[in-house]
């Protein structure tokens, strides 16, 4: 009698335990699963109205959308495209383009609200020619659209977005 | 006038002379059984007299500890379950309903002091920039955040613009 309810003390207790501590924790605790560096993305993609705008290629699939709600352009187009382990590294480039590049110096915030993401310090560069220096938060699924330079009848944006690294089982590649 | 009842007890203690006691004898004729009171009564007294304090007791503390020993020895023990009634016990109803109560706490505090996650597409976090400076003074930069886009636009203005014969590569 007294062992089991010593057993029903012990359970509820740590439920209560893990309850009051919160899925938070529970799920910081050490599992299997590795994970690879987190990564930065990067492309030029030309934006241009056409009568008859051809599908955007994968890559920006996730992004036509909110293109065509800010810049009101109806085809999109890579020019190019870039992507870096990110991480405490210090500086790294992004090349997505011969004419466009960036200078990337990345530290992981760490507020909580910052989602996991990272605060950058970026160098937009033009045919060598620097344009911005910027400092931005960007965290997964929160793209940086930069509005570049008007191009024939278009116009070139650069787009920024952390893509979260990909879980890998441990022991396996 | 005394009456009967005191001249009784006086003639029993020897207390009656002379005339008030022959006149008692008289009296005492119509009561056959007065002798064999007076009897009992003087023989009462005697014992009272000769018995009526108690023997002083050498080892009164030994006699007292005896009669503790006994008391204790023939008084029933209480079993440890009544002896335990008396406080606080850990019995397995009042265990299930301290769980049930600290749970009940453990869930109005996630509730009240843990934020509920968002879920969905649309979170209400989206990129910012701190800062932003343009390297040439004609070069503007301003932020353009679209929450219901999420998307958060850094938006140059005073670039060069870009012919069609630009090689763009």
């Amino acid at each position: 009698m007294l062992r089991c309810a010593l057993i029903l003390g012990v359970l509820v207790h740590t439920g209560t335990a893990l309850l009051l501590a919160g899925p938070d924790s529970a799920s910081s605790k050490p599992n299997p699963v590795l994970a690879t560096e987190d990564r930065i993305w990067s492309g030029v993609v030309m934006a241009t109205n056409s009568s008859s705008p051809k599908d955007p290629p994968p890559e920006l699939r996730e992004f036509a959308t909110r293109l065509k709600r800010v810049f009101g352009y109806s085809q999109f187009e890579l020019v190019g495209s870039a992507s870096n382990d990110i991480g405490d590294h210090g500086e790294s480039w992004l090349v997505p383009s011969q004419n466009f590049w960036l200078g990337v110096k990345a530290r992981r915030a760490n507020a909580k609200e910052a989602r996991g993401g990272y605060l950058l310090n970026l160098q937009l560069f033009q045919d060598k020619r620097p344009l911005v220096d910027t400092e931005a938060k960007l965290a997964p699924g929160c793209p940086l659209f930069i509005r570049g330079p008007a191009y024939a009848k278009g116009q070139l944006i650069i787009v920024l977005q952390i893509e979260r690294a990909t879980p890998v089982v441990a022991g396996k590649p | 006038m005394k009456t009967f009842e005191e001249r009784f007890t006086a003639w029993i203690d020897g207390q009656l002379a002379g005339d008030e006691l022959a006149a008692f004898e008289n009296e005492l004729a119509a009561h056959p059984g007065a002798a064999a009171e007076r009897e009992g009564a003087l023989k009462l007294g005697q014992v009272l007299r000769t018995h009526g304090t108690a023997h002083t007791m050498s080892n009164a503390d030994f006699f007292n500890l005896q009669v503790r020993q006994r008391i204790e020895a023939e008084t029933p023990r209480p079993r440890p379950s009544e002896r335990a009634g008396a406080g606080w016990s850990w019995s397995l109803p009042r265990l299930a309903w301290l769980g049930g109560f600290c749970l009940l706490i453990a869930v109005v505090l996630f509730k009240t002091t843990i934020p509920a996650r968002q879920t969905g597409e649309q979170t209400p976090y989206f990129a910012q920039v701190v800062e932003a400076w343009p390297s040439d003074p004609s070069i503007s930069a301003t932020t353009v955040y679209s929450p219901e886009s999420n998307v958060t636009v850094l938006w140059l203005e005073g670039l060069d613009y870009l012919p069609a014969s630009y090689q763009l590569q």
